[in-house]
This record gives C-alpha cells, sequence and structure tokens, in this order.
C-alpha cells in the first residue's frame, strides 16, 4: 500500500489488505511479547455476539486519517492477562484491570504505529481508553472500512475490530 | 547497595508497578522510588534528592519528552533519564535522544533484563549513580596516577 492508496481512502470500502497485514502482525508480535505465547490469527470474524468483558480503545491518527484499534477482551482473558502481565489475577471489576487493558491497548498501538508507518500510514498514538460490561456491542456509525479478527492462544482469546476514518 | 531515589513517571499504576518490579529484581540498588502519574505532577515532585527517572512518553497534560526538556532545561544534565514508553518508531527515538535529553530508551513490554542492559552502565559497582563528571575525575585520576609512577 502506498501513500497514493491511503490518499484515495474516501473511496475505498475497505481497510488496505496491507495496513489489516501490518495490524495483524502487530498484535501477534506484541500480545506474544506480553503472554509468553504463540498467538495466532483464526479468522475474519463476522459474528456480532456480544461480549462480556472489557474493551480497551485506542487510536493511530494523523491530520487526515484516524485508524481506530478496539479490543475485545473476555472476562476469563482479561484475567489471564492480569496474571502474566502483574504475576496476580486482578479483580475484574477493579480500575486496575482498566488500567491493564488501556496500558495494553497503548502497548499495541505503539507497535502499530511504528508497523503501518512501513505501509505509509505515519501517524501518532492517542491515550488509551477501557470500557468494562456485559453484553456489549460494537456499531459504527456511517459504516467506515471495518475489519474485525480473532486471535487465540493456548490461554486467551480475544477480538481486533480495526476501523479507517477521516479524522475530524 | 546504596540507596537511589528513582522518579517513575506513568499514566498507568500498573506500568509503574511493573517498572519498579523489574528494577528490584535487577539488586543493583535499594531504590525508593517517588512515584508521577504525568509530566505535570512529575515536574511538582522533582527535587535536587532524585538520582535517576524512568519516563513514558505519551500521558495526559504534559508527555513525557516535555517533562525531560524541562528539567535539562533547569540544568539538571547529570540525572540519568531513562524513557520507558510503547512508542517504537525509529523518528520517536530520535525525538526523545536528542530533543528530550533522555539517556536511553526502553520499548514496552520489557523485562528485567532489557531494563539491566539498559541502566546498568548508569550504575558503579556499590550501586551509586555513575555520572559523567565521577569517571571522568576517576580516568583523571587513573592518567595522574600512571604519570607520576
Amino acid at each position: 500500500m502506498s501513500i497514493e492508496t491511503l490518499d484515495r481512502i474516501d473511496d475505498l470500502d475497505e481497510i488496505p489488505a496491507e495496513m489489516v497485514e501490518k495490524v495483524q502482525e502487530s498484535v501477534i508480535n506484541t500480545f506474544g511479547s506480553i503472554i509468553g505465547e504463540e498467538l495466532s490469527f483464526v479468522d475474519e470474524a463476522s459474528d456480532d455476539s456480544a461480549l462480556n468483558g472489557i474493551i480497551g480503545n485506542v487510536t493511530v491518527f494523523n491530520s487526515e486519517h484516524t485508524l481506530s484499534l478496539m479490543l475485545a477482551i473476555p472476562k476469563e482473558t482479561a484475567l489471564y492477562f492480569s496474571e502474566v502481565f502483574i504475576g496476580m489475577p486482578l479483580p475484574f471489576k477493579s480500575d486496575d484491570m482498566g488500567d491493564l487493558i488501556g496500558e495494553i491497548s497503548n502497548i499495541l498501538a505503539g507497535d502499530v504505529a511504528a508497523n503501518v508507518e512501513k505501509v505509509g500510514f505515519r501517524g501518532q498514538s492517542s491515550l488509551p481508553t477501557a470500557t468494562r460490561g456485559s453484553d456489549l456491542t460494537l456499531f459504527m456509525p456511517n459504516k467506515p472500512p471495518t475489519k474485525k479478527m480473532k486471535f487465540v492462544s493456548a490461554n486467551s482469546e480475544f477480538w481486533l475490530t480495526m476501523v479507517l476514518s477521516e479524522s475530524k | 547497595m546504596a540507596n537511589i531515589k528513582a522518579l517513575v513517571v506513568d499514566d498507568s499504576k500498573i506500568m509503574r508497578s511493573a517498572v519498579k518490579r523489574a528494577l528490584n529484581q535487577l539488586m543493583i540498588a535499594d531504590f525508593e522510588y517517588v512515584e508521577a502519574k504525568d509530566g505535570e505532577d512529575a515536574l511538582s515532585k522533582f527535587n535536587e534528592e532524585i538520582e535517576i527517572m524512568f519516563v513514558d512518553w505519551n500521558m495526559p497534560n504534559m508527555t513525557g519528552v516535555e517533562f525531560s526538556q524541562a528539567v535539562r532545561a533547569e540544568g539538571n544534565e547529570h540525572i540519568p533519564i531513562i524513557m520507558v514508553t510503547a512508542e517504537k518508531s525509529m523518528g520517536k527515538v530520535d525525538k526523545a535522544l536528542n530533543e528530550g535529553g533522555a539517556n536511553e530508551y526502553i520499548t514496552k513490554p520489557f523485562t528485567a533484563d532489557k531494563m539491566h542492559k539498559a541502566i546498568s552502565d548508569y550504575f558503579d559497582d556499590d550501586g551509586n549513580i555513575a555520572t559523567e563528571g565521577e569517571d571522568e575525575e576517576e580516568d583523571k585520576s587513573f592518567f595522574q596516577g600512571i604519570l607520576n609512577s
């Protein structure tokens, strides 16, 4: 994908494949480092089943475009992440758990920003946020180019939704 | 081991804990920690007793680079600043080291081993901060000894 491709982003109905590939690579590398397990991309998840867990939100943006990354992490996986990241399981309904998932989102965004730069998207990462709840469903207003992917390791599973839109 | 006062700056409490845990595992000094949740908070807590700083980049109110610039602008060139951040692009590394005045750059996630490689040169065998000035004085004494012998 070239910068020229990104210039035509408003005409695209999906995120350029090279960009998706770089994000997948970042997810596998980042989470592989964090949890010390081999991670694999399962499929382009198309189901919209509700989540009982935490959503970590972060963006990589420049003045023209914003790449939003939404990590949907089930409760069991969030508990596992806390155990490997800090050495003990955090209470699911705690500020610390939100802090952890926000920080993991931040680490992912740092890797994504460096990786998508290689295919022409130069941007900086935002501060992360985290949302905890049950029956969570993500809606994309105005239907921007979106890609939903599922990743699994021996002890975890989670989803990543990436959205490419105009910066406003 | 020497007692070292370290300033740990990160908007994530979890990451501040991770930095402290990694430093404690190294056992190169007895660290006493001052924690700050962003650059502004860090500036308010910064004082002449701080001997080394571990600073995140992406924080609300004041970034780690802005904080480092503010500290360096006050003439605190001798205090090692270790940037501990998720930012990985070469442009960011260059900015932190050259514009921000950071001494070292560690990317998250990090291990105690990675931390050790980044900071071990800043400590002497007793766990004291090995400043450039001290090194230069040691070098001068060494060469002076050769000249006198």
